[in-house]
């Protein structure tokens, strides 16, 4: 049994424990407030290029050569990895890097290069038997990637796809549903998978275009990747800080507990060093009276 | 009062302007052109240039864009840009800054690559600066 005085500092201990995990939660909360602002925004402008690629698709006469499948030619696939830059959010971050691994498994015929974006992704995968497959690590913090960076790393996998130096893009990132939920997914961005365009009104009228439709959806498409991956970063980040504040609630709830517990066993020993004092004291006074 | 319709102003960062309007006038890439209510359906790209639009006070509210798109469906007209800035939002100074490093940059020469990033840069920073001037 624990003296008295260890229990009190474990008690110590741990509440300034709980402190922290409290503290933790509420930054994780208000991040999470403002990267949803962030999502929303982002998402109408998704929503709004959906719009318009859906009615450019539907006139155009011949596919675009992005929606071409390489099938069984592809060797080399391209996968881009999201994960946080901290832990202490649960299994946010082994969930998205374990799907991955387990995608990497199942193209062991193929060639899969990594593009890593987050650190907890690069701290695992760099010490495994996947490090090889690493090409790329993108230093910033997730949180502070912005759009004009994300179109950079965009341009550049564009020279890569079109010069064949890989037949396909995928991407693994946080889906985020609620607060309590988010799903680990994959998605391929390139080649664009063609019935994500059904569209399901026919579009009213002929459009002009200016210049040719073509020209445009040239230029389009690139900003559709590159908002695409932009979304599933702001996702992912979304995620993240979800994720975490759920931890940190579960950690300052168990804390609680613990304290609670340590409390009761706290007070039994002093309740018992009291008996066993009196016992000491009644008995030493009977002795005394013999 | 003229006839109104739907218009929106969105980039990746945020929906910039969402208000029935009169007209438009923007600059494509063939060309300048003018918008009014009950226009035909469009899609076209726009420049690097300032758009202006006249709104239902018959205010005319002039704004940068850093090139996209402009589509037009049964009055409702969007533009998807990269950046956008509204009159009186110009951060000057910045913009100094990049047009003199844009500057430097194309006086260094390199590979046609770089030489287009600043162009484009250069480009932008005019007319941003052009919009603060009016």
């Amino acid at each position: 049994m624990l003296s008295t005085r260890e229990i009190k500092q474990r008690i110590r201990s741990i509440s300034s424990i709980k402190q922290i995990t409290r503290a933790m939660e509420m930054v994780a909360a208000s991040r999470l407030k403002k990267v949803e602002s962030r999502v929303v925004a982002s998402r109408a402008y998704t929503e709004r290029m959906h719009m318009v690629l859906n009615h450019l698709v539907s006139t155009l006469e011949k596919a675009h050569p992005w929606f071409a499948e390489k099938g069984q030619e592809v060797s080399v696939i391209k996968a881009i990895l999201i994960t946080g830059d901290k832990g202490l959010c649960g299994a946010y971050n082994n969930n998205i890097i374990q799907k991955l691994v387990r995608f990497m498994k199942a193209q062991s015929d193929k060639k899969v290069k990594l593009i890593l974006i987050g650190k907890k992704g690069y701290q695992y995968l760099s010490k495994g038997i996947y490090a090889p497959a690493i090409e790329e690590y993108i230093p910033e913090s997730v949180e502070k990637l912005g759009y004009s960076r994300v179109q950079a790393i965009v341009a550049q996998l564009i020279n890569g796809y079109d010069s064949n130096a890989f037949g396909e893009l995928h991407i693994f990132y946080t889906k985020f549903h609620t607060v309590m939920q988010s799903f680990p997914t994959s998605m391929r961005l390139l080649p664009i998978e063609k019935d994500i365009f059904e569209s399901k009104e026919k579009s009213g009228g002929e459009y002009i275009f200016e210049p040719s439709a073509e020209q445009i959806i040239n230029h389009l498409f690139p900003k559709f990747i590159e908002t695409r991956l932009y979304q599933c970063i702001l996702e992912s980040l979304t995620s993240e800080y979800a994720a975490r504040r759920v931890a940190m609630i579960a950690a300052t709830e168990n804390a609680g507990e613990m304290i609670e517990e340590l409390t009761s066993t706290y007070n039994k020993a002093r309740q018992e060093a009291i008996t066993k004092e009196l016992l000491e004291v009644i008995s030493g006074a009977e002795a005394l009276v013999r | 009062m003229a006839k109104t319709f739907k218009f929106e102003i969105v980039t990746p960062e945020k929906v910039v302007y969402s208000n029935p309007v009169q007209s438009i006038t923007a600059v494509g890439t063939e060309g300048a052109f003018g918008i009014l209510a009950d226009h035909a359906p469009l899609i076209t790209e726009l420049q690097t240039s300032v758009l202006v639009v006249t709104d239902t006070n018959n205010k005319s509210i002039r704004s940068a864009l850093d090139g996209g798109f402009l589509e037009v469906m049964a009055n409702n007209v969007i533009v998807l840009t990269d950046s956008c800035v509204m009159e009186g939002e110009v951060d000057v100074e910045k913009m100094r800054a990049e047009k003199e490093s844009a500057e430097k940059a194309l006086a260094m020469g390199g590979t046609t690559e770089v030489k287009e990033k600043a162009q484009a840069a250069l480009k932008r920073a005019n007319v941003w600066l052009s919009l603060a001037n009016k």
